[in-house]
C-alpha cells in the first residue's frame, strides 16, 4: 500500500517547520553571540525587514526595539513566523503523524514543545537569549536526528528529507538577504564588512568549514559563493537542491510516482540559475536578485507537490503553505 | 537490625462500610491476592507520592492525553492516574468473560432481529416505541445484512459491584466504547514504574488487544477481500479522543484516516494515497451515525464520507461498529436486557441487571416519583455521567426540579436504586483512601466474542462521589485480571 497522502504532506511540513524553528534561533543566536559591537539598543529592524513583517510588526509593537523584535519572533502567538508559533506548527502535524511515525519522534517533539512553552521574559533577556536559542536548535536537531535514525525509508521519509531540504535552502537564501535587509534599513552599514560575513558563516554553521576550505578571510563574494555553490556543505543552496533532485529521482525510481515530473523540471532549472549566479563577476551586487529568484523557485516547488500529491489544484494554496511568505 | 518501620500505605486505611476490592471481607482468601497486599503494606507513602507523580509527568510527556482547546492555545491535560491496582480474581474473572459474551450474543441477535423481521416486538417481549421511537433506531439499517450478522464489533460494558461485592451491570455502550488505550498504557506504566510490586504475580497481559481487534475486523470484512484493507476513521486531532484513535491505528498497524482521505466511488470506498486511490474493506469508525455520511444523516457534517451508506448497503464496505446499534445500549432499553438473552439464547443472564423503573410506563413512574429521596434518576438519551440526579444526596430544590423533569417529559428518564459501589485504596492528597470504582471489559466480535482479561477501572477521585466519568473528576487505574493458580 502507497503511503496516506495527508501523511506525506505532514511530514513534509514537520521537517520544514522544525527547520525553520532552528534557523530563526540560529540567525538571532549568532547575531547576539558574535555582534557585540552592536549593543542591545540598537534597532533590530532588519530582522523584520528581512522577513518582509514590517507591516505586521508595525501593528503589533511600538518600535524596532532588540526587545520587541525578539518578543516577536520567538514567543508571539500572533506572529507565524515566531518560534513559538512555528514549533507549535511542527507538533501539530507530527500530532497527525502520530500514528505512523515511530513514537520516539513525537515523545522527543512533545518534550521539547512542552519545555518551550514555559519559557518566560527572563529567557529572552540577553542574559540568557544565547542559552535559550540554543537549547532551541539542539531540539530541533535532536527531532532530525531522531527521524534519521528511527524513521522509515519509504516515501514518507523523502517527503521528510524533501521539507527539510526546500527549507534550508530557503533560510540559506535569506541568510544571504540580510545584508541587503540591513543595508535597506540602514544606509550607513558597509557591504565588505569582514565582522558581518563571518557572522553569516557562523549563522549557516559554515565558519570553521570555509576557512579550511577557502583558506583566507570572509571576503563577500567568496562566502556568497560557498553558500550558494559549494556542493558538500551541508546548508548550501546546491547541496539542498541536489537532495532534492535526488529525493524526487528516488520517489520515481524506486516508488513508481511519475507525477514528480514538474518538480523534477523545475529543481533542475533552480540548479541552472544558481551556477550562472556563481559564474557572475557582480555576485554580491546582483544577490538581491538571485535571492529573489530562488526563494520564487521554492516556492514554486511546494506548490508542485502540493499538485501533484498532496491533492491541492493549482489555483488553490495550499493552507500551510501560506505561512511559507 | 531491622530498619525502622515507615508509615504503610495501608495503616490508616477504613473501607467500611463499603465492598473494597483489595481487602475482600466475607470472599474466599486469594493467595495471589493475599501477595499483593502485603507488598501494599510495605510500601512506604513516600516512595508512592514520589513514583506517582513520576508517572503523571511520564504520561504528559508520551501524550497520553486530552486536549483542551481555548480561543488561543490547546492544553493538554493527563487524565488522572492513581498507581494503586484494582485486583480480580481468576474466578470472578471467568464469571465476568461468560457474562460479557452472553450479553453481546444477544444483543447482536437483537439488533439482527429489530431491523429486519421484528419478531422481538411481534411476540412483545419489547415495547415496540421503545425500539421504533427511538432516536438511535435507523431506517436506513433496514434490510442490511452485515457480515457474520455483527453489529457490535466493539462493546463495553459498565459493570459495578454493590456492597456484598456482587457484579452488575450499569449501563451497555455499543456506539464507539472508549478507553481501553488507558488500559494498555496503564499497564505498560505500571511495569515501569512498579516492578518490584508486580515481580512474580501472574497478570493477564492486555497487550495483544490490537492484534485481537484487527484479526475479528478482518472476520467481518467483505467476503471477496482474502487480506483486507482496514482503517481507523477519527474525526481528526481536534477529538477529544484522539490519543485513543492514534493508539488503535498504531497498535493494528493500519492508517488514521480523517473523512476527507476517503472517497467513495462506484459504491466503493477508496482512501487517497500518493500513488492514487486504494481500496478500503473495513472501517473502523469513530464519529458518530449522524455525521458518517452527509448523503444520509446530518448534511452539514464535514467529518464523514459521502455515500459511506451507500457502499455499506452493497455489502461493500464494513462499518464498525455498524450504524443504529445505539438503539441496543439504550438506558430504557437496558431494562428489557435479561429478557433480550431469555428470548434469544434460551439462557438465565449470567450478569444481573439493575433494577430499572422506565418513567415512560406508568408503573415505573409513579414508582419514581413516589420514592425519588431513593433513587438515581437517568435521563435516556445522555452519556458522560451528564444530568444524572442522586436522590440520596441531592438536596430539596434539587429534588423539586427533578420531579418536574420528569412530570415534563417521563419517556426520557430512567430510575434505579442506588448502589453503593465498591471501593479501591486511593492515593489522593498524599494519603492512601478509599475511592468508588467501576468497570469496563472491552469485547470485540467477529465470528465470535473475544473479551479483553482487563477493563478500564474508572475511579471517583471525589471522596464521597459514585460518579466515575473523566468529564466529572474521574480518573483511572490498572486493572490486574490474574492468572489461574495452577495446583
Amino acid at each position: 500500500m502507497s503511503l496516506l497522502a495527508r501523511y506525506a504532506e505532514n511530514l513534509f511540513w514537520l521537517a520544514r517547520y522544525i527547520e525553520r524553528a532552528s534557523s530563526l534561533a540560529g540567525i538571532i543566536e549568532t547575531h547576539m553571540a558574535y555582534d557585540r559591537a552592536r549593543a542591545e539598543d540598537v534597532s533590530w529592524a532588519w530582522l523584520v525587514t528581512l522577513h518582509s513583517d514590517q507591516e505586521k510588526f508595525a501593528s503589533l509593537y511600538a518600535d524596532t526595539s532588540f526587545k520587541n523584535v525578539l518578543k516577536f519572533y520567538m514567543a508571539d502567538i500572533n506572529n507565524p513566523g515566531s518560534v513559538r508559533f512555528t514549533l507549535r506548527a511542527a507538533r501539530e502535524n507530527a500530532r497527525a503523524l502520530r500514528a505512523t511515525i515511530p513514537s520516539e519522534m513525537w515523545v522527543q517533539l512533545n518534550e521539547f514543545y512542552n519545555r518551550f512553552l514555559v519559557i518566560s521574559d527572563a529567557d529572552l533577556d540577553p542574559i540568557r537569549l544565547s542559552r535559550t536559542c540554543s537549547q532551541i536548535k539542539h531540539g530541533c536537531c535532536a527531532q532530525l536526528g531522531v527521524a534519521d535514525s528511527t524513521l522509515y525509508r519509504g516515501e514518507g521519509w523523502r517527503f521528510f528529507l524533501l521539507g527539510l531540504m526546500i527549507e534550508r535552502a530557503d533560510q540559506t537564501s535569506r541568510l544571504l538577504d540580510v545584508k541587503f535587509a540591513q543595508l535597506k534599513t540602514n544606509a550607513t552599514n558597509q557591504v565588505a564588512d569582514a565582522v558581518f560575513w563571518s557572522l553569516i558563516l557562523r549563522s549557516a554553521a559554515a565558519y570553521q568549514t570555509y576557512h579550511r576550505i577557502e583558506q583566507r578571510g570572509p571576503d563577500p563574494n567568496r562566502v556568497a559563493r560557498f553558500l550558494l555553490v559549494n556542493p558538500h556543505h551541508p546548508r548550501s543552496i546546491n547541496y539542498c537542491l541536489r537532495q532534492i533532485q535526488f529525493m524526487l529521482n528516488e520517489l520515481c525510481s524506486d516508488f513508481q510516482l511519475l507525477q514528480v515530473s514538474s518538480a523534477q523540471t523545475r529543481s533542475m532549472a533552480m540548479i541552472e540559475i544558481l551556477q550562472q549566479a556563481a559564474g557572475d563577476q557582480y555576485l554580491v551586487a546582483n544577490l538581491h536578485g538571485t535571492n529573489d529568484e530562488i526563494q520564487r523557485g521554492l516556492m514554486a516547488l511546494t506548490n508542485d507537490l502540493a499538485t501533484s500529491f498532496f491533492g491541492y489544484s493549482e489555483t488553490a494554496q495550499a493552507s500551510q503553505s501560506q505561512s511559507q511568505a | 537490625m531491622h530498619p525502622p518501620k515507615l508509615s504503610g500505605p495501608l495503616d490508616d486505611y477504613n473501607h467500611a462500610p463499603f465492598f473494597c476490592e483489595l481487602m475482600r471481607d466475607g470472599l474466599q482468601r486469594d493467595s495471589a491476592l493475599e501477595q499483593i497486599r502485603n507488598r501494599l503494606r510495605n510500601l512506604d507513602i513516600a516512595t508512592l507520592v514520589a513514583r506517582a507523580t513520576d508517572a503523571e509527568i511520564e504520561l504528559f510527556n508520551q501524550g497520553i492525553t486530552f486536549t483542551v482547546y481555548s480561543d488561543k492555545d490547546a492544553i493538554d491535560r493527563i487524565l488522572p492516574f492513581d498507581v494503586l491496582p484494582r485486583i480480580i480474581t481468576a474466578k470472578e474473572w471467568s464469571t465476568l468473560e461468560n457474562g460479557v459474551i452472553q450479553r453481546v450474543r444477544a444483543l447482536n441477535s437483537f439488533l439482527w432481529d429489530i431491523y429486519h423481521d421484528q419478531k422481538i416486538l411481534r411476540d412483545g417481549v419489547i415495547p415496540k416505541r421503545l425500539v421504533l421511537g427511538n432516536a438511535n433506531f435507523r431506517d436506513e439499517m433496514q434490510g442490511l445484512n452485515p457480515p457474520c450478522k455483527t453489529y457490535m464489533h466493539i462493546n463495553g460494558i459498565d459493570l459495578v459491584r454493590d456492597r456484598k461485592g456482587e457484579f452488575c451491570v450499569l449501563e451497555d455502550n455499543g456506539r464507539s466504547p472508549s478507553g481501553v488505550s488507558y488500559v494498555v498504557e496503564n499497564r505498560h506504566l505500571m511495569q515501569r514504574a512498579f516492578p518490584d510490586l508486580m515481580r512474580g504475580v501472574k497478570i493477564r497481559s492486555v497487550s495483544n488487544y490490537g492484534e485481537m481487534l484487527m484479526a475479528k475486523l478482518s472476520e467481518v470484512a467483505p467476503p471477496r477481500s482474502d487480506n483486507p484493507s482496514i482503517v481507523l476513521l477519527s474525526p481528526g486531532v481536534y477529538n477529544s479522543a484522539y490519543f485513543e484513535h492514534v493508539f488503535l491505528a498504531r497498535e493494528m498497524g493500519v492508517p488514521l484516516v480523517e473523512g476527507r482521505d476517503l472517497v467513495v466511488e462506484d459504491d466503493h470506498v477508496f482512501m487517497r494515497t500518493l500513488a492514487g486511490l486504494e481500496p478500503v474493506d473495513v472501517i473502523y469508525r469513530r464519529i458518530n451515525d449522524d455525521f458518517l455520511d452527509p448523503e444520509v444523516f446530518n448534511k452539514e457534517s464535514m467529518l464523514g464520507v459521502a455515500g459511506l451508506m451507500r457502499a455499506s448497503h452493497k455489502g461493500h464496505v464494513t462499518l464498525a461498529n455498524a450504524v443504529g446499534t445505539g438503539v441496543a445500549d439504550d438506558k430504557a432499553v437496558y431494562a428489557y436486557v435479561p429478557a433480550i438473552i431469555r428470548y434469544y439464547l434460551s439462557e438465565e443472564p449470567i450478569l444481573r441487571n439493575v433494577e430499572t423503573h422506565i418513567c415512560g410506563t406508568p408503573d415505573g413512574l409513579s414508582y419514581t416519583l413516589d420514592h425519588l429521596g431513593e433513587l438515581v434518576v437517568k435521563p435516556v438519551g445522555e452519556s458522560g455521567g451528564y444530568g444524572i440526579v442522586i436522590g440520596p444526596k441531592a438536596s430539596a430544590a434539587e429534588l423539586e426540579q427533578c420531579r418536574r423533569q420528569i412530570e415534563a417529559n417521563p419517556g426520557n428518564f430512567i430510575s434505579q436504586p442506588m448502589i453503593d459501589l465498591s471501593v479501591c485504596p486511593t492515593l489522593v492528597d498524599g494519603k492512601v483512601e478509599p475511592r468508588h470504582v467501576d468497570l469496563r471489559p472491552y469485547a470485540i466480535t467477529g465470528r465470535d466474542t473475544w473479551v479483553l482479561p482487563g477493563g478500564l477501572t474508572r475511579v471517583a477521585l471525589k471522596r464521597g462521589s459514585i460518579i466515575v466519568n473523566s468529564s466529572q473528576g474521574g480518573g483511572t487505574k490498572d486493572t490486574w485480571v490474574l492468572e489461574e493458580e495452577t495446583t
